[in-house]
């Protein structure tokens, strides 16, 4: 029944309709065939039994007598008498089974043995019409005054029931057929009729391709019935799936927009920081214009000083563009980055490890803002987790072709919540941030992996992102 | 009392008249007629019984047995005053009986008896019948069994042994019926009422085909016990038939029997009979 399996189901219930239909048809004919050969045994019985019964009268004395014209005369009026020729041979025989006379003499000819005749012949009891042969052989006893004088064999010709019970077959076949196909596919339209809702739901669900659609109205049933609860149902998952994207998509936003006000403090600091010593610059050459060393070192300082705040302020830019990020990566987004958390690493006194290889980082040919955003959460979260005076590490190299980006910091373990957002897909409890889940979606998206490992109290971050195609055509 | 009177008085005066009413009427006549030809055909019995009554001038009685046996019986114990009987029987009961008249058939008051046999039957004489089942038309009948009878004695032949079985049909129609649908494969059967068969039913006797036929022999006659032959009911009867061919109904009756009329019979003409019940005596 494999084969039945893929069969779809509006195809499939009105197949199996059709078949209890023939299934019903089939054993209600036989019930009809069976009770008109029951009638026509019935029938034929009763004209035997009348035959026998009526040639023992008029036979009974003449065959006592061995009267054979006497059996012969009465065997040949009764034989021209009967109705439609249904006895188309009767022979009489005494009661040793010599024929006394037969309706047809060069057949059956006097004195021949009855039993020649009657070899297959029936008692009359269990005369049928069995269909085997047009003609039916009885053979009975022929009794008179009580006792039995001698026997009559009698075919009877019933091809004319027989062909009735061949008319009557295919009558019934013709009309099963004729009623079989119609209700067949009165009941195929009708159940497609009644699944069609569920088709349209399979296909919505199928055939939409990366979110769900609604069942428009016009295709959901009326009233209150089973599909229809079906279709409202899965509009209200629809909707409910959207609703929840939405949050999603707004709970990352708002994630970004609190880094960004993490980071706008840490860029005050680093605007704030340098402004004193470029002012102090401009005073000292204010005030030594004439020594020309003097000038010099001020104007190197107050060089270095606005370098250092437009580097801040492009990573700053480049970190919260708004529109998606399709540039390749390359060693100075790390730089960038680095720029970036530089304030939170000097806020909290921490050791900073950077290990950056720029052929690996250039080679894979990855976009450069999901890089960036997965570095910057993973490290913001680092320098979080290390605290006062902790170490935080990055490491990005390439293993087996793959960029591998390698997050460490000392201080607390992760707790478990943050785990799960990092590393299952199961839904976000209330209250915590979606910066982690945002990394493991970016990773998924790119194709790549998160591992987490806790040792010697270290906590270790590995982001693995397959090379881009291009990269790989590059490298084959 | 007037009542009791009343009904006595009218049974006695009905009994009265029908006794008076059956003196004035001549007394029926009975015929007795052997398994003829066409006994089966009540138009045919029922046309001579007119003819013969009103040649008569009295009521006739037919009355039919299955066997000239029967029928002899019937005449010599007086149950019937005359009989068209056989050739045969009249010869065995010679001494009791006489020849009222005897018909005339094709100009002549004798006839033949023929062997037939299934038209498909290759026999060519009675010689060729051995060990086949035949048919006879009554043990009495001239045409009908003495005939074949005697001509196997000549032969040397007896009926039983000759023959593997016989049987008696107790009718000539019926013995051309018994050849003709293959019951036996030989008859001895009346010419004349073959004959009048090919007339009638044509598709018969040609399933039947004759292959001896006898020396011309008296035909059966009507006979009547000699103690009554002069008797005026059997003279009435014999002026009947004698006149029968001249009165129209007469005419019809033996147009229907293939007859040309009665005459009066010589005892001599059956002789050839007698030769043949000479010939089978032990």
């Amino acid at each position: 029944m494999k084969w039945f399996a893929p069969i779809p189901l509006s195809i499939k219930l009105p197949l199996l309709a059709a078949a209890m239909m023939v299934l019903v048809g089939t054993v209600a004919s036989q019930q009809v065939l069976r009770s008109l050969a029951q009638v026509q045994d019935a029938r034929i019985q009763e004209l035997a039994r009348m035959h026998v019964e009526g040639l023992s009268v008029a036979l009974g004395p003449l065959v006592l007598r061995h009267d054979i014209w006497e059996v012969y005369d009465t065997l040949d009026r009764a034989a021209q008498g009967s109705e439609g020729r249904r006895m188309v041979l009767t022979a009489v025989a005494d009661e040793r089974g010599k024929v006394l006379a037969a309706t047809d003499p060069r057949r059956v000819p006097m004195d021949s043995d009855i039993a020649a005749l009657a070899s297959d012949a029936v008692a009359l009891d269990d005369l049928s019409v069995d269909g085997a042969s047009n003609i039916l052989s009885l053979l009975a006893p022929l009794t008179y005054q009580g006792r039995t004088v001698g026997q009559i064999a009698t075919e009877l010709d019933v091809a004319d029931l027989l062909s009735e019970r061949r008319q009557a077959l295919l009558y019934l076949i013709a009309g099963n057929a004729v009623a079989i196909g119609f209700l067949s596919m009165a009941g195929f339209l009708a159940i497609r009729r009644m699944l069609k809702p569920v088709t349209t739901l399979a296909r919505q669900m199928t055939e939409t391709k990366g979110e769900p659609h609604p069942i428009p109205a016009a295709d959901i049933p009326r009233g209150d019935g089973e599909l229809a609860r079906l279709a409202r149902t899965y509009n209200s998952m629809v909707g409910a799936v959207a609703a929840k994207a939405e949050a999603e998509r707004r709970l990352a936003e708002r994630e970004r927009f609190v880094a960004l006000g993490r980071l706008s403090s840490s860029l005050a600091h680093e605007i704030n920081n340098p402004l004193g010593g470029l002012l102090n610059a401009t005073d000292t050459i204010r005030s030594y214009p004439d020594r020309p060393e003097v000038v010099r070192q001020s104007a190197d300082l107050l060089d270095r000083g606005l370098r250092h705040l437009r580097d801040v302020t492009r990573a700053t830019l480049d970190q919260n563009r708004m529109d998606p990020e399709t540039r390749a990566l390359t060693s100075d987004d790390f730089e960038d980055i680095k720029l970036l958390i530089q304030s939170e690493v000097s806020r909290l006194a921490l050791d900073l490890g950077w290990s950056v290889d720029p052929a690996a980082v250039t080679g894979c040919s990855l976009t450069a803002g999901p890089v960036r955003q997965i570095a910057l959460n993973l490290l913001l979260n680092a320098c979080s987790a290390a605290g006062q005076n902790g170490c935080v590490g990055l490491m990005a190299r390439t293993t087996d072709g793959n960029l591998s980006l390698q997050i460490t910091n000392t201080g607390a373990s992760m707790p478990q919540a943050a785990l799960d957002r990092l590393l299952g897909d199961g839904p976000l409890l209330p209250g915590g941030g979606v910066g982690l889940r945002l990394v493991r979606d970016l990773a998924k998206t790119m194709g790549g992996a998160v591992c987490h490992a806790q040792e010697n109290g270290v906590t270790r971050v590995t982001v693995t992102l397959p090379a881009s195609w291009e990269a790989r055509d590059a490298k084959g | 009392m007037e009542y009791s009177i009343g009904r006595r008085t009218f049974v006695g005066a009905g009994l009265a008249a029908f006794i008076a009413g059956h003196a004035a009427a001549q007394p029926v006549f009975r015929l007795g007629l052997t398994p003829v030809f066409l006994d089966n055909d009540a138009a045919v019995i029922d046309g001579l019984r007119r003819a013969l009554s009103r040649g008569m001038g009295r009521e006739i009685e037919l009355v039919q047995r299955r066997t000239y046996q029967e029928i002899t019986g019937l005449l010599l114990e007086r149950s019937v005053d005359a009989a068209w009987l056989c050739g045969y029987p009249y010869l065995q009961h010679a001494d009791l009986l006489d020849l009222v008249a005897v018909p005339q058939w094709r100009g002549s008051p004798r006839y033949q008896s023929y062997l037939i046999v299934g038209a498909e039957d290759g026999a060519e004489a009675l010689s060729d019948l051995q060990g086949g089942t035949h048919a006879f038309s009554d043990p009495d009948s001239n045409s009908g069994y003495l005939v074949t009878a005697t001509d196997l004695r000549r032969m040397g032949e007896q009926v039983e042994g000759f023959f593997s079985r016989s049987i008696f049909t107790f009718g000539h129609r019926n013995v051309v019926r018994a050849v003709a649908d293959g019951l036996v494969r030989s008859g001895s059967v009346d010419g004349y009422v073959w004959e009048a068969l090919a007339v009638i039913e044509p598709g018969l006797t040609a399933r039947t085909r004759v292959i001896a036929r006898s020396e011309w022999l008296g035909f059966p006659p009507v006979c009547a016990r000699r103690d009554s032959l002069a008797s005026e009911p059997v003279q009435a009867l014999q002026t009947a038939l004698m006149n029968l061919a001249e009165t129209e109904e007469g005419q019809q009756a033996l147009a229907s029997l293939q007859l040309d009329g009665f005459q009066q019979a010589d005892p001599a003409l059956f002789e050839g009979i007698a030769v043949r019940m000479a010939d089978l005596e032990p």
